[in-house]
Order: structure tokens, then C-alpha cells, then sequence
């Protein structure tokens, strides 16, 4: 999201290095109304974003987003027990980016997880699934690697750098990790590191009363994803995945500060306080290190 | 002739009324926004009527950069927000910061947390932005001898 910050070419001696500083950022963003809905227009005007504590409002340019195409993993934590429900939540959600024009073929994988690591179930040939068999309902589980599983999709999605591909990662997790040897930040930081937002479908039976809750609540809000319980339908979710594809807006902007380490970055109204701007949480300056 | 003279003496006294408003309303610009804990004595009562254990609150804390004058300004709760229009229109009520949000259609009440002149301030500004550039440059020749050590 930053620009590109040094580079090295063939024609250039090995032993000279080309520099040149990062001096601007890019935010993709998309802008929700006090009922939810997508606002397919908004204007420069309508927003100033906060990057640090500096409140920015000349953007050096502002246009609709330029991707091209969806890159898709339905990511499934298989460890808690898998209800009918989540069978045919999952079901739903593989039928539904099937029938999305958006995400060819190979642009869309399912990986599950359970015990000690994540595995692919499919990809390139996701659209055949059969859910039933692949996952099929189990009343306990096991061992739950959600943070090495997310870093694990994060970096499979961001395998492909074209930045006019957008990167989505549906997660199906209760939220709890019980043996992953990535942190919580590991995974967030990998997510961000590969521009991946993250949909989470919380699959706790308690939702409001559940820790996991408000790690799925914060993968979401912090990658510019969206949060929904299981209740909600997959419909609605694949709804949020579209319209935020399709209402994307970029802007790009002077970097304000050249403090090292994570910039906070927040996009605020700048008149209707309803509206609310959906976008990853922030950047590393330089840049940082993959986990 | 009556109801007419006291029409008349009402419109005068309205557009007086809206006059003096009009001439305390001040503008300026909020520069800079960051979540701080929220306004002192409040926090420290709850606190204390909770035993300390209560975890502190978040509230918007703004640099609000007038033609004379430098605010920081904090809200009362963590959901009072101002929007970050290029102009704020505000003006003072009992020593507190009263923020119009125009299409709220309402106010906003902020304490004030510390004020200076503007050209005190935009001094301490060019002073930071000097040590952050003699910073960056540090680093910069830290890691062109680290390059340099390397091979």
C-alpha cells in the first residue's frame, strides 16, 4: 500500500544500490451509512483521514479503486464441532463465489484447520466442493491453530502482489486458538503485511459473551473486512465481500510522517458523522519484515 | 399599531440576539487528533468509586489551530466525536470548547486542555519536524555504514 521504497535493475553495477524515499501512502477504503449500506459515491470532501495524530485533507489523488478481480480463501477452523448450520453456511458461501464473475478458478481455495496445522482442501477446482464429504458433521474437535492458520492464508493469498487484485479471507472460526506458535499480532501483522481483509463469520454459540468474539471483531475492523455472526446468513456476507469490492475508492496521500514502526491510519467524516469508512488499520513505515 | 411595535421590537431584539452569536463564534482547524485518556477528575472519581479497578476510557483529544490561538481540547466520552471539516466554527461556554456539528444539529462540549499562541506553537512544530528529519538522516547514515561494514 505504500509505494515501492528502493529498487535494483540488471543494468545497474551489483555494487550500486537506487534509494528513494517512501512519500506516499495509498488507502482503499469503502464507506458505510448509519444503516449499513454501501455508499456507491463519495467525494474527497466527505472525508479527512487521521495517519498517526495528523489529520490529512489534500489527498494527492482520489479515484474509484482499480481492481480487477477478487482473490478468494474461504478459510474453515474444523476443530470445534461442525454443525449442519456451518456445513450449509460453507455450502452457501463456495456456491455463491462459484456464481461471482469477479474470482476465476484459480483464485479461490478453501483451507481448513484443525490439531497442528492448516490444510488445503482445494483450489483452482474450489467450485465442485462437496462440502458434505469434506467436511463432514463431527460433534467434538480438536486442537485449534487459528493464528498459524491465518498467517498461513494470509501469505497464500499475497502470493500474487498484482495490486489490482483484491485480497479477501472468509474466515469460520469461533475466534479461540488454542495451539498455534504464531501470536495474535503475527497473524494480523501477516494479514496486513499481504493487504488481506478479512470477513469474519463468528461460529460461537455465545457470540456477544465470547472472547473469540472480539478477536474476530478486531481481524475485521483492523483489514478493512467486515464482522458477521453465523446468524446473519452468508448471503449477507458475500453481499459485504461484492459491494466493497465494487465501491472501492483509493486515495493517496503525502506521507505526513517519517516516524519508523506502525502508522495508525483512521478515515473520519468530515461532516455526516453517520458515515463510516471501512479500511486496514495502518502500514509500516519503512516497511516490515514478514513474520 | 400595538401587536406592530412589538413585532418590530422583537425582530430587532432576535436579529441582536443572532448578531452577538454570530460575533462569538470563532473558526479554526483541526490539525491533529489522537485518543487520550478522558478528561482527569471524571476519570479519577469513577476510579476511585470503583476501587481503581476500572480500566481508563478513551476519549478524542484534538489540536484545534486558531488565528491567534492553539487548543488542545478533549471530549467528555469515547463516542463524542467532532467531524474533521476544514473549518470548525466553536465558541466558549463556562471555560469549555463548544463545537457546532452541523449535520448532527447539535454541540459538542470539549475541556480544554492546554492553549498557546500560535506562533509559540508553530515553533515547537518546526523544532519537531527538524529533529525528525536530523533523525531520519541518522538513521540513514547508520545504515549506509552497516551497508558500507558489509562488504
Amino acid at each position: 500500500m505504500v509505494c515501492a521504497a528502493s529498487a535494483q535493475t540488471d543494468a545497474i553495477p551489483s555494487d550500486m544500490t537506487l534509494r528513494s524515499d517512501v512519500t506516499e501512502v495509498r488507502m482503499t477504503f469503502s464507506t458505510t451509512d448509519q444503516n449499513g449500506r454501501v455508499m456507491a459515491t463519495v467525494l474527497p470532501s466527505d472525508f479527512a483521514i487521521v495517519d498517526g495524530d495528523m489529520v490529512v485533507r489534500d489527498f494527492r489523488s482520489f479515484a474509484r479503486s482499480a481492481y480487477t478481480r477478487l482473490e478468494v480463501a474461504v478459510l474453515v477452523d474444523a476443530s470445534e464441532s461442525i454443525t449442519a448450520q456451518l456445513r450449509q453456511e460453507l455450502a452457501n458461501v463456495v456456491q455463491l463465489i462459484g456464481e461471482t464473475s469477479g474470482v476465476p478458478d484459480e483464485s479461490f481455495s478453501v483451507v481448513s484447520f484443525r490439531d497442528l496445522k492448516p490444510a488445503v482442501v482445494c483450489e483452482s477446482n474450489c467450485r465442485a466442493l462437496n462440502t458434505s464429504a469434506q467436511f463432514p458433521v463431527i460433534p467434538s474437535g480438536g486442537l485449534t491453530p487459528l493464528y498459524d492458520s491465518v498467517v498461513f492464508a494470509a501469505r497464500k493469498l499475497g502470493y500474487d502482489n498484482d495490486p489490482h487484485v483484491r485480497r479477501i479471507l472468509i474466515l469460520f472460526s469461533d475466534g479461540a486458538d488454542t495451539i498455534s506458535l504464531k501470536s495474535f499480532t503475527d497473524a494480523m501483522n501477516s494479514a496486513l503485511d499481504n493487504d488481506v481483509a478479512i470477513y469474519s463469520v463468528d461460529v460461537s454459540r455465545q457470540p456477544h459473551s465470547s472472547p473469540g468474539t472480539l478477536v474476530l471483531r478486531s481481524f475485521s475492523v483492523n483489514t478493512g473486512g467486515r464482522y458477521f455472526p453465523v446468524e446473519a446468513g452468508t448471503t449477507k456476507l458475500i453481499d459485504a465481500v461484492l459491494e466493497d469490492f465494487h465501491a472501492a475508492y483509493t486515495v493517496a496521500y503525502k506521507l505526513p510522517s517519517h516516524a519508523d514502526g506502525f502508522h495508525l491510519v483512521r478515515i473520519l467524516p468530515t461532516h455526516d458523522l453517520s458515515l463510516q469508512f471501512h479500511c486496514r488499520r495502518g502500514y509500516y513505515y519503512p516497511s516490515s519484515p514478514e513474520n | 399599531m400595538k401587536h406592530a411595535l412589538l413585532f418590530i421590537a422583537l425582530l430587532c431584539m432576535l436579529s441582536v440576539s443572532l448578531a452577538a452569536e454570530n460575533r462569538s463564534l470563532q473558526e479554526g482547524t483541526i490539525v491533529r487528533m489522537r485518543m487520550a485518556d478522558c478528561e482527569g477528575l471524571r476519570h479519577s472519581f469513577m476510579a476511585s468509586m470503583s476501587g481503581g479497578q476500572m480500566p481508563a476510557e478513551s476519549c478524542a483529544e484534538y489540536v484545534l489551530v486558531t488565528d491567534k490561538v492553539v487548543y488542545v481540547i478533549v471530549g467528555k466520552s469515547s463516542d463524542q466525536l467532532v467531524p474533521l471539516a476544514e473549518t470548525t466554527r466553536f465558541h466558549f461556554q463556562n471555560s469549555e470548547v463548544v463545537i457546532r456539528v452541523d449535520d448532527a444539529r447539535h454541540e459538542s462540549h470539549f475541556h480544554v486542555k492546554a492553549m498557546v499562541l500560535r506562533p509559540e506553537w508553530e515553533r515547537s512544530q518546526q523544532l519537531e519536524e527538524a529533529e525528525a528529519v536530523a533523525l531520519m538522516a541518522a538513521h540513514r547514515l547508520q545504515g549506509a555504514a552497516l551497508t558500507g561494514t558489509q562488504r
